[in-house]
């Protein structure tokens, strides 16, 4: 048996353990923090998560976090909402009746101003130093929760999710490239009728347990439940929900009948059978130039689909459980440029959340006046990741071993915010 | 280093290594692990020696990445039975399509990329050293030692590919090329082994000098290459410990004590006569043919760098021309001056890593090479040598590492010697419990269940369902498309001619066209990929400014582009049309050896375990899971390979004067599981085709079930 670093850490414990109480430790963690979870155990906790994620950055100013009466407001005027006192851009007519069930953080203190590392930073909680990739925190979940259903614990769709990496082939995200599209590799081939498609798989069964006589080993096996598995997905009544065909019109003009509108249909639909985590992917947030059309377009897409989604999940109870999240890279500058657009701006962003586990019409952290820092309260970016597996009760410290059998937490260090938590 | 002298060499050492390699004798090895065998107190009786085409599938998909196809099968059984293993096992170590496979082998030790900074031209690199025979030590001196220009310098991609930093280049180097793995040491003392972080550092020295520099113009990239500079960023203590004043240059040490050369080795006796002889060749053959380097290539870059400058400064329009310009000043230095700073440091330590003497060098290349063809390593994870992990059968390993050493470091020698032993040879363990199973394997006397790696699982289904070149006659598979194109309304012409009914709403075909089939490459063609064309990359290199290449925008600025495209199509009045196309669909394969790697995520290769190639000790999966099941049961790849094309010779065994089914089916089954059919096979087989509409339609049901059949991908 291999000795590595996870031995080392296992028996820098233990010594701390002989020094006293405080460093005792059970199954591998200490046993303050076992209790803190039994503590919550008994609150609602949520089973599936929806993530919006907005490529580019999207600005904090125009949407979340409104400045009235400052240099720095921009076009959009703050309207009320469902929540009292918590105002948001105009751009979200639709959304601002369903406030009572969202939440904000507006203190959000990122530190990586650039596309790449602030999307490895927002989607996996750790900071991209190079040779060990971390996993994103669809993986994550998927890893940690029971697959329910008969689909895939994880599906990312209108773009590709973060790897799950040392967590395995089974955490990675099956991918829809765009809502409605139906995975080919979910059926028989063209030209193959169900007929003769399933007279197939019924030799192959056959020929497969005969090969199988006298050979040991677990792959054999293995092989065999992926098959099973495979079959069990390919004929299962679970796939009716990425045929959005059958969508009533009404449903899809409520949403808005854009790629959008149907992503968060499908999301919708995928977590009511059982699918842990969804994410929904979308770009066009970058706006170094023409700011203000741009997020008036967005809000015009966004804003019904989410106040639609948020209502119908509330109305059938699945908000209870379902954590629906919207993230992007970082904010954008408080400063209009002369290009009438605004840059990058980490310093200080906001988030939204809603549903499972989390308190609504909270709103987390404020930012100083013009929106350039934290004012309160500031909120590190593993901390949205940290809140999110709380929701789920899932301890972000677990440590899992990467191909090098170096532990690492599920998140980098963050701390529940513990003020949304329901 | 230019061209001519790199090639040439290579070509010649390949030359050489032919000439003074001893010929396939494993009986030594064998010897050696039976002795141990009995030393640990082995009492199972091993498992059989395998028939002859056991023999043969098993040793073409370990040699040449895929199954054996009937021709190779006839081939093999016509030659006598006392040597036809030897004989083929030369005839396919000099196959073109060994280099393939064990390029993969090493672009995965090596974590080399497609897509990093000239990650494809090193892939091209790697290649042409094993196609030619270049011993493994000199691979890697070279790999450790490089600098100059990415493209220009192959091989300068492996320091560049993780930014040439110090501390993760001496992980990388002491877990790659020596199986330590050292990198534990870059936070703390090694716990349980002895390296101390101190020492870790002081490997890292040897990297500390080299930096990597990246020239710019206007956002593209004109050159990236090493540079070697006096200052080390490879200081003692680390962050964290002591005072900040105290941190010093740590001196360059190599951590590890080469063996004594005292006589009492004669593998190295033996190796310092290969080497000798090889020298002596080398040194007539490239008399008077030296390179001449003078200047760095860093002042030849910066002065040319600066001539851009004093253009660009009276230039309002700075377009294409003053590209152009800074181009072919770029070029010209690549073709003139490959004279680079060498770095003294790393040419140091590579002679240290490579060292004959170096048992940890050896050692580890050769248990990684055993484990890809036994299955089980001697050491296990594979780059794990440390004193707390025990060896399986270390007289063995040593007597496999001197060989590979004597034999001056020949990859082709060492797999030689490990595909002639009975080890490699063996059937698997039989109807035996779990506990004598995995005791019989790990002493060697059986051989373990492995799955092919998904490339030799492509390729040989590619190459069991005639794939390679088309297979069906022009025009037996005509089909017709629905292509979209988004045209823009012009607000003077006149109505585009289409019909109204294939006028439709943007992404929404009307009821009559439902689903149409579109042509263009889907998100969902996960089974196709780019083909690397390994010759046309490595003669690139000359001149091997590859600007178009590596249109180096940030990602701001394709977003932005992104967004100004959309902002138009978003003004312009467009509408969607639908274009008939009338296409051929007779499909045909490419190597997935030849593809770009690694693939797409969602690739057929990634989904069956070719390794993303970014995370040291990130090997390659082989287990189950059911995406690659839903890709293999409904695939195109399977369903293609499946279906009976009229040029291929199972054809006339099922329709027409000389069909013969018995005869389809026992070549179906040598072409697909390359042994013929047992009775009950041959039973089975031809109900499963007398069972549906006709022999065709039956005979791809077959082919389909054999291919999908745990049988053909696991081999046997």
């Amino acid at each position: 048996m291999t000795k590595s670093c996870t031995d080392y850490r296992v028996t820098r414990r233990a010594m701390l353990g002989a020094t006293g109480a405080a460093g005792a430790t059970l199954l591998g963690m200490p046993v303050q923090q076992l209790l803190a979870y039994a503590g919550t155990a008994g609150a609602q906790k949520a089973e599936h998560v929806i993530l919006f994620w907005n490529g580019g950055g999207m600005t904090h100013l125009d949407t979340w976090d409104p400045k009235p009466g400052r240099p720095t407001q921009g076009e959009f005027e703050p309207i009320d909402t469902s929540a009292p006192g918590v105002q948001i851009s105009e751009i979200f007519p639709q959304l601002a009746k369903q406030m009572h069930h969202c939440s904000l953080i507006r203190s959000i203190a990122g530190t990586q101003g650039a596309h790449g590392p602030a999307t490895y930073n927002l989607q996996t909680s750790y900071v991209d130093a190079g040779i060990l990739v971390h996993p994103g925190i669809g993986s994550v979940v998927a890893h940690q929760l029971e697959r329910k259903g008969d689909l895939p614990s994880y599906i990312s769709i209108s773009g590709r999710a973060r790897r799950a990496t040392y967590l395995g082939q089974k955490c990675e995200a099956y991918y829809v490239p765009a809502p409605g599209q139906q995975d080919p590799y979910l059926s028989f081939p063209e030209g193959i009728a169900k007929v003769r498609g399933d007279r197939r798989l019924e030799v192959l069964a056959r020929y497969n347990s005969r090969f199988a006589k006298g050979k040991g080993g677990a792959q054999l096996k293995n092989t065999q439940t992926a098959i099973d598995e495979a079959i069990g997905l390919m004929r299962s009544p679970a796939l009716k929900a990425f045929d959005l065909d059958t969508v009533p019109t009404t449903t899809l003009n409520r949403y808005g009948d854009t790629t959008f509108g149907r992503g968060a249909i499908l999301a919708k639909r995928l977590v009511e059978t059982g699918v842990r985590f969804v994410q929904i992917n979308r770009g066009g947030f970058d706006t170094h130039g023409n700011n203000f059309p741009a997020l008036r377009a967005h809000g015009e897409v966004m804003d019904p689909a989410l106040a639609s989604l948020i209502e119908d999940l509330a109305e059938t109870g699945m908000l209870k459980k379902t954590l629906v999240l919207m993230l992007s890279e970082f904010g954008r500058t408080p400063r209009v440029n002369m290009n009438a657009g605004r840059d990058h701006w980490a310093s200080c962003f906001s988030c939204f959340m809603a549903g499972g586990g989390i308190k609504g019409g909270t709103v987390v952290g404020s930012s100083d006046k013009d929106g350039y820092q934290p004012n309160d309260r500031p909120v590190a970016v593993p901390d949205i990741h940290a809140t999110l597996c709380n929701a789920m009760g899932i301890d972000p410290d677990t440590e899992v071993l990467t191909p090098l059998q170096r532990p690492m937490k599920l998140v980098d260090n963050g701390k529940p915010v513990g003020e949304l938590l329901a | 280093m230019p061209k001519w002298s790199l090639f040439y060499r290579c070509g010649l050492l390949a030359l050489l290594s032919l000439v003074v390699s001893a010929p396939a004798n494993a009986t030594g090895l064998d010897d050696v692990l039976n002795q141990e065998n009995s030393e640990l107190g082995v009492g199972l009786k091993p498992a059989p020696i395998a028939n002859d085409l056991v023999f043969l599938r098993r040793l073409s998909i370990d040699l040449i990445g895929r199954i054996p196809t009937e021709d190779e099968i006839q081939e093999y059984l016509a030659l006598p039975k006392t040597t036809r293993r030897t004989q083929v096992v030369e005839k396919l170590l000099a196959s073109d399509r060994f280099s393939d496979r064990w390029t993969t082998f090493f672009a995965d030790m090596l974590r080399l990329r497609s897509n990093a900074e000239g990650g494809s031209t090193l892939i091209a690199f790697v290649h042409k050293a094993v196609e030619e025979g270049m011993p493994y030590d000199e691979l890697c001196r070279r790999l450790i030692s490089a600098g100059g220009k990415s493209g220009a310098v192959p091989e300068v991609g492996f320091i560049l590919s993780d930014n040439a930093d110090p501390l993760a280049l001496a992980g990388i180097t002491s877990q790659v090329f020596l199986g330590v793995r050292m990198a534990c040491a870059e936070c703390h003392d090694h716990p349980f082994d002895k390296w101390t972080r101190e020492e870790f550092y002081g490997l890292a020295a040897y990297f500390g000098k080299t930096r990597r520099v990246q020239r710019r113009f206007q956002n593209r990239i004109l050159a990236t290459y090493t540079t070697e500079v006096d200052q080390t960023t490879v200081l003692w203590p680390p962050p964290g410990v002591g005072e900040a004043s105290d941190r010093k240059p740590i001196a360059p040490t190599f951590p590890i004590a080469l063996i004594k050369d005292d006589g009492k080795q004669p593998y190295l006796k033996r190796f310092a006569k290969v080497r000798a002889s090889r020298d002596d060749l080398l040194a007539k053959v490239t008399k008077g043919k030296k390179p001449s380097g003078e200047s760095s290539l860093d002042d030849l870059l910066s002065s040319a760098d600066k001539r851009v400058k004093r253009r660009t400064a009276g230039d309002i329009d700075s377009g294409l021309g003053v590209l152009d310009e800074a181009k072919r000043d770029v070029e010209k230095i690549d073709v003139k001056a490959a004279g680079y700073r060498p770095s003294d440091l790393r040419q140091e330590l590579a002679r240290q890593v490579t060292s004959p003497r170096n048992r940890y060098f050896s050692r580890a290349f050769v248990n990684r090479v055993w484990k890809e063809l036994v299955g089980v390593g001697f050491v296990e994870p594979i780059d794990d040598f440390s004193s707390e992990n025990d060896f399986n059968h270390p007289q063995t390993l040593d007597y496999l590492a001197d060989e590979f050493v004597a034999e001056g470091f020949d990859l082709r020698g060492l797999i030689r010697q490990i595909v002639g032993s009975e080890a490699y040879q063996r059937e698997h363990a039989g109807d035996v419990d779990e506990a004598t199973r995995l005791e019989m394997e790990n002493a060697f006397i059986a051989t373990p269940m492995r799955r092919m790696i998904s490339e030799t699982l492509y390729d040989s289904i590619v190459v069991a369902g005639h794939m390679a070149a088309v297979k069906h006659e022009a025009g037996k598979n005509m089909k017709i498309a629905w292509r979209a194109t988004r045209v823009i309304k012009q607000p003077d012409a006149t109505t585009p001619k289409v019909k109204p009914s294939e006028l439709v709403k943007s992404g929404q075909p009307t009821k009559k066209m439902k689903k149409p089939v579109v042509v263009a490459s889907s998100p969902y063609d996960l089974e196709k990929a780019i083909e690397l064309d390994f010759d046309k990359l490595l003669k690139g290199s000359d001149s091997a400014i590859e600007v178009e290449k590596m249109m180096a925008k940030s990602a701001e600025e394709i977003e932005a582009e992104r967004m100004l495209a959309q902002e138009r199509r978003l003004q312009a009045d467009y509408f969607d049309r639908y274009v008939r196309a009338e296409y051929d669909d007779n499909p045909s394969f490419n190597s997935s050896y030849r593809m770009a790697s690694p693939a797409a995520p969602e690739h057929f290769l990634r989904v069956f375990g070719q390794p993303g190639r970014t995370e040291l000790g990130d090997f390659r999966d082989t287990s189950a899971s059911m995406r690659q099941q839903l890709m293999i049961l409904n695939g195109r790849l399977t369903h293609e390979a499946s279906r009976v094309g009229e040029l291929e010779p199972l054809h006339r065994l099922l329709v027409g004067k000389n069909a013969d089914l018995q005869a389809a089916i026992q070549l179906a089954y040598r072409e697909v599981l390359t042994r013929n059919p047992s009775k009950t096979d041959l039973s089975d087989a031809t109900e499963i085709i007398n069972s549906a509409d006709d022999r065709l339609a039956g005979m791809a049901d077959l082919r389909w079930v054999l291919l999908n059949s745990n049988e053909f991908r696991f081999l046997p």
